[in-house]
């Protein structure tokens, strides 16, 4: 080892401890799934860049129960939500598109090859540990190249249980809800076993304001049930996991608010999914110097969507199976050339497969190679890291020719690099920046939809350039932190249906482009006293979303449809002995729900305001949460009203 | 006529008389319409089909015209706006996806009733009657409770409904998909699309047919093979009915064809004489008196191509092909006195332009105006 980094390793020391001890900032720092049970903690494993949001599931006293309500606090996101227990939520993050948000759990990419939509409805809360999100580039040793590949990630990290016991949580709230769930947790030696079970249902029953009158939002009920089993193993220098994950549900649409015609109903559209996978992966560290980390997914989903006609005179008549199969298979490599300087190479391949009864279907296979490089330079208080992602996809479709059916094939190809560089001059300050290139791939509906698709479609490209700024300071008992996060983001090549000669056949081009600039606010600050405990959040984004498509048509310059300028959100808790209350407020400022920004599309701004109250006993915790405290009507998309004042009261059990 | 001059004198004006909207040449028309309503479809499931007006008095062009007479129906015109037609002193409004063919006032635009259909498609008259074709009515026994039929893949209705109580008063089967008609000399033309029906088992494919029904016994007399995927109908005072055709969208144009109303039978393609194949295809039509014009583009299958559109017509066994240089993505027409009104539909989520040319000379664009989301469809009072 050259001498001259002997002082460095010094230093580094120093700051090793230091984060040990600054646990708020560390935590996050590791990963459990590359987690190298001999080095309690190494440096190569600090990021270079850290997640713009995390939150701690166990840490959140109002316990929300799905994944799409812990993302709605985020600064930057926006959760796109259809209302309701069944209603699709799907998370936008810096205005990028919700197909560029790559949903990660435990590293591995939950992927949806038809719409590239992952309803986070659909994802429990319960098992995981924590929540984040990633706006700039992720860049840790032994992560998939997919993650790398992601324009902007949202992880979640299954939570490995510490030692054998039951968990019974029972939540029963307004439009009928009750969401019991059981998890049992068992130590075998080296090995944990982690079973859960959770069953959800909703009538989906609530009041929403009809032009000048009052209605009950029908057909909006859910039943679901998840079933999941985990094992996990440390072994000597790594550890290995599978999880078994099954859901089941079956939902009714509500359907947009429109005029309707007395007698007809608005909808009796159904859903019913059943999803399945198996995941695995094995982290091992051989020797201090070279680590791997193999995973692998098989996935198996299932939908049937029926528009009921029998029961809805306005239903056009479908009644359609859809059912999608997902292999992956990826091996992650990382080699410490010399102790700051280490270089990462992973290779994703995956299959998938989507076939369905829908009338000329197409049946697209796709096959995915994702491979990336990585090089990190990583000191204590500065880390430089450049990646390079090749991403080459492999289609094959049904077309139809003259004379019959042929089969054919298409290539797309993307290169994607990324730099990020992280420095920390003084304790109280950090800063960061990220410059990446990244490229989603078409969707089987973009491409081969029977009515609309384009199997021409190239790639959609996000250009994306932030910095972030941290503050943090702690004065006796008070502890205060701001972050300021400017960006800029490009989105060109944007996939966008238009319309052919005719009204009935649309068409998917590469014509759109959208130039984003934002900041995001996040100012923390806490009080701790003897039994008490208060800390504020706030947050706030300002996001110019620009659509840049088409000169001189009405609608250049103009901000794109549902992404406020400003946004925002104040959140309290206090804590005193085992009590917990919590305030949370949110803004939407005004939006339009089209390109043409004129007063007929203007969405007025919205507040929501929940809050919870909590206690804990030695086993025992409780809680009520109000959600819409003040019975406020909005609507996050147009057409789709949410639920008015609202209650949910929880009860857990340990044992 | 003298019922229109009547009108004209008439010492009160009408309650939307103060509305205003954007100023508009109309020196070149002779005003011997009133008014010319643009429906504006919307977008599905987004309830903002509206109506606007190019009022000829005045050469204003009011926009959203039923919500501002209509402050009290909350929900507006509805969802997708789909035919637009006159009787008399009524405008009859079909609103697909609100299941309501809307009856207007053509004085004022006031509410005078609102008819639930299924899914209505278009609408023509007698002096009895108006016919509404509708998507989903096998689902329906419409006023009772809903009975089945077939709800894999479903025939459409034609409903009828009696002028004067703006009730309905029955129905009767049809193809598939049924969407434009027209009525002449007590027949009723029915074009089946089979749209829905070409997506669906078991045979996953268009409708070609016309159903020509007897308005007196209502029922089906004749079913007429045409061409797949049929749209609009139009009857000429000749008794020629010509009919037009979407295609497949991949190997079949789209087209217009003619048969008389005598021998149905004898259906023909319109082309030849004066148009090349090319310049035959059909996205749009409308008639004026017995001429029929059609909107088209020679690139109707390349869906990568930018589009050129071009106006043909055919008038007995005259046809003519119009240099017109149009903008945008042109989704209706209307031809008023040797101009013809283009509805531009953009990119049909964002509100479109109504623009006026005129039919004799190339790039010859007279105004533009802006309309609402999607306008596509015309009637004159």
């Amino acid at each position: 080892m050259p001498g001259s980094l002997r002082p460095l390793l010094v230093r580094l020391g120093a700051c090793i401890s230091f984060l040990l001890f600054s646990a708020s900032w560390c935590a996050d720092a590791q990963e459990s799934d590359t987690l190298v049970a001999a080095q309690v903690f190494s440096v190569k494993a600090l990021p270079v860049i850290r997640p713009s949001e995390e939150v701690s599931l166990a840490a959140l006293s109002a316990a929300p129960s799905q994944v799409a309500d812990v993302l709605r606090r985020f600064t930057g996101v926006q959760v796109k939500d259809y209302g309701g227990a069944g209603g699709l939520k799907t998370v936008n993050v810096r205005s990028l598109g919700s197909e560029h948000v790559g949903i990660f759990l435990d590293g591995i990419q939950i992927d949806n090859a038809q719409n590239m939509q992952v309803d986070l409805g659909r994802f429990s809360v319960d098992g995981l540990e924590t929540v984040s999100l990633y706006s700039g580039q992720k860049s840790l040793r032994l992560q998939t190249a997919r993650e790398y590949a992601a324009g902007a990630a949202v992880h979640l990290r299954s939570a490995v249980p510490r030692h054998s016991g039951w968990r019974l949580r029972l939540r029963t709230g307004s439009f009928g809800t009750i969401n019991p769930s059981i998890r049992w947790d068992k130590a075998l030696g080296r090995h944990m076993l982690s079973t859960s079970a959770e069953y959800t249902g909703s009538n989906g029953r609530y009041k929403y304001p009809y032009f000048d009158t009052t209605l009950v939002r029908e057909n909006g009920d859910l039943r679901s049930l998840r079933l999941e089993t985990q094992l996990s193993s440390r072994v000597q220098g790594g550890q290995w996991r599978l999880h078994l994950y099954t859901y089941g549900s079956e939902r009714g649409f509500p359907g947009p608010v429109i005029r309707r015609a007395q007698g007809f109903p608005f909808s009796a559209e159904r859903q019913a999914d059943q999803d399945i996978f198996l995941q695995g992966s094995w982290t091992q560290d051989w020797g201090s110097r070279y680590a791997t980390a193999l995973r692998f997914k098989y996935a198996n989903n299932y939908t049937h969507y029926n528009t009921h006609p029998e029961k809805n005179p306005m239903a056009l008549p479908y009644d359609l199976h859809y059912r999608q199969h997902l292999a992956y298979l990826s091996l992650a490599q990382s080699y410490v050339l010399c102790d700051p300087w280490s270089v990462d190479v992973s290779a994703d391949y995956q299959w998938g497969r989507l076939d369905s009864d829908v009338g000329q279907f197409v049946r697209p296979r796709r096959s995915t190679l994702t491979a990336a490089a990585a090089s990190r330079l990583v000191w204590p208080s500065f880390r430089l890291a450049a990646h390079l992602v090749y991403q080459g996809a492999w289609d094959s479709f049904d077309q139809r020719q003259a004379g019959g059916w042929t089969r054919e094939n298409a290539f797309r190809r993307a290169w994607m690099p990324s730099v990020s560089v992280f420095y920390a001059p003084f304790r109280f300050l950090e800063a960061d920046a990220f410059v990446k290139r990244t490229y989603r791939l078409p969707s089987f509906n973009d491409l081969y939809y029977s009515l609309m698709g384009n199997a021409g479609l190239s790639p959609e490209q996000a250009f994306q350039a932030g910095m972030n700024l941290r503050l943090k300071g702690k004065a006796g008992r008070w502890d205060g932190s701001l972050h300021l996060s400017p960006y800029y983001n490009r989105v060109s090549d944007k996939i966008v249906a238009i319309p052919t000669s005719s009204q009935f056949r649309w068409t998917m081009l590469n014509i759109g482009l959208v130039d984003i600039s934002g900041l995001d606010i996040k100012a923390e600050g806490s009080y701790a006293r003897d039994l008490w405990k208060a800390a504020l959040a706030l947050r706030y984004s300002y996001q110019q979303a620009l659509d840049h498509s088409t000169p001189g048509s009405q609608t250049w310059g103009n901000q794109i449809p549902y992404i406020p300028l400003h946004s925002g959100s104040a959140c309290l808790q206090l804590d005193w002995k085992a009590w917990t209350l919590s305030w949370d407020t949110s803004l939407c400022g005004g939006r339009w729900s089209r390109s043409a920004n004129t007063a007929d599309y203007y969405l007025e701004p919205w507040s929501l305001t929940d809050a919870s109250l909590s206690r804990t006993w030695k086993r025992l915790r409780a809680g009520l949460h109000l959600r819409n405290v003040f019975n406020k009507a909005y609507q996050v998309v147009q057409g789709y009203p949410m639920p008015g004042a609202n209650w949910l009261l929880s009860l857990e059990y340990n044992w | 006529m003298l019922v229109f001059a009547a009108c004209q004198k008439d010492p009160v004006p009408s309650k939307d008389a103060t509305l205003d909207g954007v100023s508009v040449d109309v020196s070149m028309f002779s005003k011997s319409a009133r008014k010319l309503f643009v429906l504006n479809e919307g977008g599905m499931g987004s309830n903002n089909a509206t109506l606007d007006f190019l009022r000829f008095e005045d050469g204003k062009y009011i926009s959203s015209a039923f919500r501002k007479m209509n402050p009290e129906i909350g929900a507006g015109l509805g969802d997708v706006g789909n035919d637009i037609a006159v009787h008399g002193d009524e405008v009859w409004i079909v609103v697909n996806n609100s299941g309501i063919v809307e009856v207007i006032s053509a004085v004022d635009e006031t509410e005078i009733a609102a008819i639930p259909v299924p899914t209505p498609r278009s609408i023509a008259f007698d002096d009895k009657y108006a016919y509404v074709t509708s998507w989903a009515g096998a689902y329906v026994t419409y006023g009772t409770d809903y009975s089945v039929t077939d709800s894999k893949n479903p025939k459409g209705q034609v409903y009828r409904i009696n002028l004067g109580t703006k009730k309905i008063e029955g129905s009767v089967e049809v193809g598939y998909q049924p969407e434009g008609i027209a009525v002449y000399n007590g027949k009723l033309y029915v074009a089946n699309s089979g749209g829905i029906a070409s997506q669906l088992p078991p045979t996953y494919s268009y409708d070609n047919t016309v159903s020509i029904i007897d308005a007196a016994s209502f029922k089906v007399s004749q079913t007429v093979q045409v061409e797949v995927n049929l749209k609009n109908v139009h009857a000429t005072s000749g008794g020629t009915i010509y009919v037009t055709t979407l295609g497949n969208y991949w190997d079949i144009h789209s087209g217009l064809y003619a048969f008389p109303a005598a021998n149905p039978s004898q259906v023909a393609r319109v082309t030849g004489v004066g148009i090349k194949e090319e310049n035959s295809y059909v996205t749009a039509s409308c008639q004026e008196g017995d001429t029929i014009y059609c909107l088209g583009t020679a690139t109707e299958f390349d869906w990568s191509a930018p589009r050129e559109y071009y106006v043909w017509s055919v008038s007995g066994e005259r046809l003519s092909l119009y240099p017109l240089e149009l903008e945008g993505t042109p989704y209706g027409i209307s031809v008023l006195e040797e101009h013809i009104l283009v509805a531009d539909a953009g990119d049909y989520f964002n509100p479109g332009t109504l623009s006026c040319y005129s039919l004799d000379s190339k790039k010859d664009k007279r105004w533009s105006v802006s309309a609402g989301v999607c306008p596509g469809h015309f009637a004159l009072y």
